[in-house]
């Protein structure tokens, strides 16, 4: 039986990182043999950066703890962080592996017991964890072991194994309330619909409770203090905070006494945790698992319902457009599968949630004088306006939708628009226009909650909306033309295609870049006393200059590429 | 049957990339309007690669495909606009309901409002899809899957009809009703280009057919022509066929 798993989940992780196709498309037959490198060299020096960046902030921390004999929390709290962020994107990743991947319609015939096709994909959602997770928690160990003067064999040995289980708990926690829906979901014609839904609840509970969190943690240069008051109570911060959470300070104890008998004994309770807890997924999963897996398979059809009624309304359908017709249709191909709503849509929910938890903060005395600083401000009816122009250029840039416009197609599906009798400006100009369709819809949300909390005239709302819909329209074109030049068509599941897209990320580093550029310039003109509305005007100028090019470029290049474009 | 060409390969070449043999080598071949044209070749001889190229999802590395008179690699669009074609293996969008995939295509390729609701009506009714057009395709059976793709290719009345294995999945009734709707078609004056393994199907319904083994076409002609070539005239098309393909046969 062990075996069986250990093939299982062999096969698993080739197919979730692509070795055997990298293996075959690379290395046999040669082609392309630049992007490998190119994508290592890129994803290479932003870890790095990143890494640096942690490990200084984790040694400043250290320091400003270990003055007052608390260096340890530094463990906790990168612990704890790493562990917040799993239990986050866990839940998304949950769903999306174990009920809406391919294989499940070969795994499910085979004699495995459910738990052990579950082992099989949690090894795969794990291995995923340890690659990001790399990046946050190794400098944090490393900052401690360098600073604390730990001792040398022991902490190594601890860290890796603290590090191989840090994400098992949390992604538990995310992965029992994900089974339970998806079982009861399944239950329901409207799964999909339920599956969306309770994933933004997540997202929107998590968000609040880090949120309400973090305006109780202590600011920027007072982190002495409190620990000082902390140190003051009976309990050390190690404690308060392992109260919430006792794994996080199991593991804290199993770094700092690496070697020691306390350390020993908290890594073994640390370990034991994650064992248990799996222990429990497998045995809840074999009960109840299957049950949602299987309910996702029926689609829910209505046969028989108005036979003849159907074929009418294919009549009372207006003609449309190509352009209009394909936006209609990538709209739809969107919202109804479950992955790409709760990755691309994911945003739309946050960015409101935290507006109004802002909105709440503004209790804090301290935040209420920045907030009163701001609102007073002069100009700031055109700077409202163009902050909220920004929101929808983040939006469009965090969504992910243009830059997956044509990877979402994949292998499978590539060939119906390309057989299809349109211009590869026409495909692209759907695509961007459904983008933005949903861009646009999904600001709506958190532009009102800005307005109402911050009360802008209605002429720089106005303004705003604007400026927005043009400045989420460019990334939109240039997103849907990046995709096109080099989707990710080669994937098995859709939630390869939003998720493990390296387009997306380019679409984020596109959209920082130009908004640390248009952003800058606005203050700076702001600064050198130039109105803001005329400031206002600019931008908006130098915007519909950027859309005017790119409808060029769409024009020369989408159908070459659209020709070149080989599923 | 006419002289007019509708379909016309001309030394067409196609090597996949990091492949070391063409898929498809120097292939020409000609169909004229009002026949059925039938491509058989053993698996991997490049019926497949051929039929991509023609309707556009391939770029032939050498060679020129003209459809309706229009270049494919100049005028892609044009050429694809007098061309319905069905893949070996329909993969639909499987969340859109049929009649949401009918309507991108017919807006798609421009039908209008009239014309489209009594093609649709037609085809649904002889396919005996008519009650599943308004459920998801992901709720289809594998030949409900085709026959809807069929209903999309053949929406605009396209002069040019490409199908690869087209047979298989289907029903004993589709299957006639599909031959006779190949047949019907072709007497309007437009042309089919099908591959197949059945050659039964081949045999009786093809005015010509074409062999294909590793990439070169080695046959082309009516199957009374294949016969007269090879001088033995109680042959049937399956014995020319296995004949002609032998591994380790030089040609
Ligand atoms: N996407 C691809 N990449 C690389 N090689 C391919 C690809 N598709 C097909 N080939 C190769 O091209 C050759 C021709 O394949 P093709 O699919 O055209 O054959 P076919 O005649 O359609 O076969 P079948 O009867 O099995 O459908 C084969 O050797 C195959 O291995
Ligand atoms: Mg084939």
């Amino acid at each position: 039986m062990a075996r069986r798993v250990l093939s299982l989940i062999l096969a698993q992780l080739n197919m979730n990182f692509a070795i055997s196709h990298s293996r075959y498309y690379y290395l046999k037959k040669r082609q392309r043999l630049w992007e490998p490198v190119l994508i290592a060299l890129a994803i290479g020096s932003l870890a790095a950066t990143l890494g640096v960046g942690i490990y200084k902030a984790a040694s400043y921390y250290y320091s400003t703890s270990a003055a007052i004999g608390q260096g340890a929390v530094t463990l906790t709290l990168g612990i704890l962080l790493a562990q917040v962020l799993v239990a986050i994107l866990g839940f998304v990743l949950v769903i999306a592996v174990f009920y809406f991947s391919n294989d499940l319609g070969i795994l499910i015939p085979l004699p495995l017991r459910p738990a052990e096709v579950l082992a099989g994909k949690f090894a795969v959602i794990l291995a995923n964890e340890y690659v990001g997770l790399a990046v946050f928690v190794i400098p944090v160990l490393v900052a401690y072991g360098v600073h604390a003067g730990v001792s040398g064999v022991p902490y190594v040995l601890s860290s890796v194994l603290v590090f191989l289980a840090l994400p098992v708990v949390p992604l538990i926690i995310a992965a029992v309330p994900a089974i339970l829906l998806m079982r009861v979901a399944g239950l329901s014609r409207r799964k999909d619909t339920l599956a969306m839904i309770g994933g933004f609840l997540f997202v929107a509970v998590v968000v609040l409770f880090q949120f309400l969190v973090q305006t109780k943690a202590p600011g920027i240069g007072e982190e002495a203090e409190f620990l000082a008051k902390m140190l003051a109570g009976a309990n050390s911060l190690v404690d308060v905070v392992g109260a919430r959470f006792p794994p996080s300070i199991w593991a804290t104890r199993a770094l700092a006494g690496a070697g020691t008998l306390q350390g020993l004994y908290s890594l073994v309770l640390f370990l034991g945790a994650g064992v248990l807890a799996f222990v429990a997924l497998l045995v809840i999963g074999d009960r109840v698992f299957y049950q949602g897996v299987l309910g996702g398979f029926e689609a829910g059809a209505r046969r028989g319902a108005r036979p003849t009624g159907k074929v009418q309304e294919a009549a009372r359908y207006p003609s449309r457009s190509p352009v209009a017709s394909l936006a209609l249709v990538e709209m739809k191909l969107f919202t109804r599968t479950p992955v790409y709503v709760l990755n691309g849509f994911t945003g739309f929910v946050m960015f409101p949630v935290m507006f109004v938890a802002m909105f709440f903060a503004k209790r804090d005395p301290q935040i209420a004088r920045l907030w009163d600083a701001f609102l007073s401000a002069p100009g700031l009816a055109a700077v409202g306006a163009l902050v909220i122009g920004a929101y929808f250029f983040v939006l469009a840039a965090m969504s992910s939708i243009p830059f997956t416009a044509f990877s979402r197609e994949g292998k499978r599906h590539i060939w119906i628009q390309r057989a299809l009798p349109a211009s590869g400006r026409t495909v692209a100009l759907g695509k961007a226009v459904a983008a933005e369709i949903m861009i646009v819809l999904g600001a709506i949300p958190g532009v009102a909650v800005l307005e109402y909390v911050v009360r802008l005239p209605l002429a720089s709302v106005a303004t705003g909306i604007v400026l927005g819909i043009i400045s989420s329209f460019t990334l939109c074109i240039s997103g849907v033309l990046f995709d096109m030049w080099r989707p990710m068509l080669n994937w098995t599941d859709p939630q390869k295609a939003v998720k493990s897209n390296l387009n997306v990320v380019a679409g984020m580093l596109i959209g920082l870049a130009v908004i640390a550029v248009l952003g800058g310039a606005a203050s700076l003109f702001v600064k050198f006393g130039l109105p803001a509305w005329s400031v206002v005007a600019g931008i908006g100028g130098v915007l519909i200059a950027i859309l005017a090019a790119e409808m060029k470029l769409l024009g020369a290049l989408a159908d070459r590429m659209w020709g070149a474009l080989e599923g | 049957m006419s002289e007019v060409s509708l379909l016309r390969l001309e030394g067409v070449s196609k090597t996949y990339r990091g492949a070391t043999k063409p898929a498809v080598d120097n292939l020409s071949l000609e169909v004229r309007a009002g026949e059925i044209f039938g491509f058989l070749g053993p698996n991997g001889a490049g019926k497949t690669t051929t039929i991509k190229m023609v309707v556009g999802l391939l770029r032939p590395d050498r060679g020129t495909i003209v459809a309706n008179g229009h270049d494919v690699a100049v005028d892609p669009v044009a050429a694809k606009a007098d061309t319905g074609y069905v893949p070996d293996n329909p993969d639909l969008y499987d969340r859109l309901t049929g009649i949401e995939y009918l309507n991108l295509v017919a807006d798609v390729f421009g039908v209008p409002q009239a014309e489209r609701k009594r093609r649709i009506g037609e085809l649904l009714g002889m396919f005996e899809l008519g009650p599943a057009v308004g459920d998801i395709i992901q709720s289809y059976s594998h030949g409900m899957k085709q026959k809807l793709a069929l209903t999309g290719a053949l929406l605009h009345d396209p002069a040019v009809f490409i199908l690869d294995e087209p047979m298989v999945g289907l029903d004993p009734r589709a299957s006639r009703l599909f031959k006779d709707m190949m047949r019907s078609h072709c007497e309007k004056g437009h042309t089919v280009f099908f591959s197949t393994h059945i050659l039964e199907v081949a045999e009786r319904l093809c005015d010509r057919v074409g062999i294909i083994n590793r990439g070169r076409l080695i046959a082309c002609g009516t199957v009374e022509e294949l016969r007269e070539r090879r001088k033995q005239a109680d042959e049937t098309l399956e014995d020319i066929f296995l004949e002609l393909t032998e591994p380790g046969e030089a040609k």
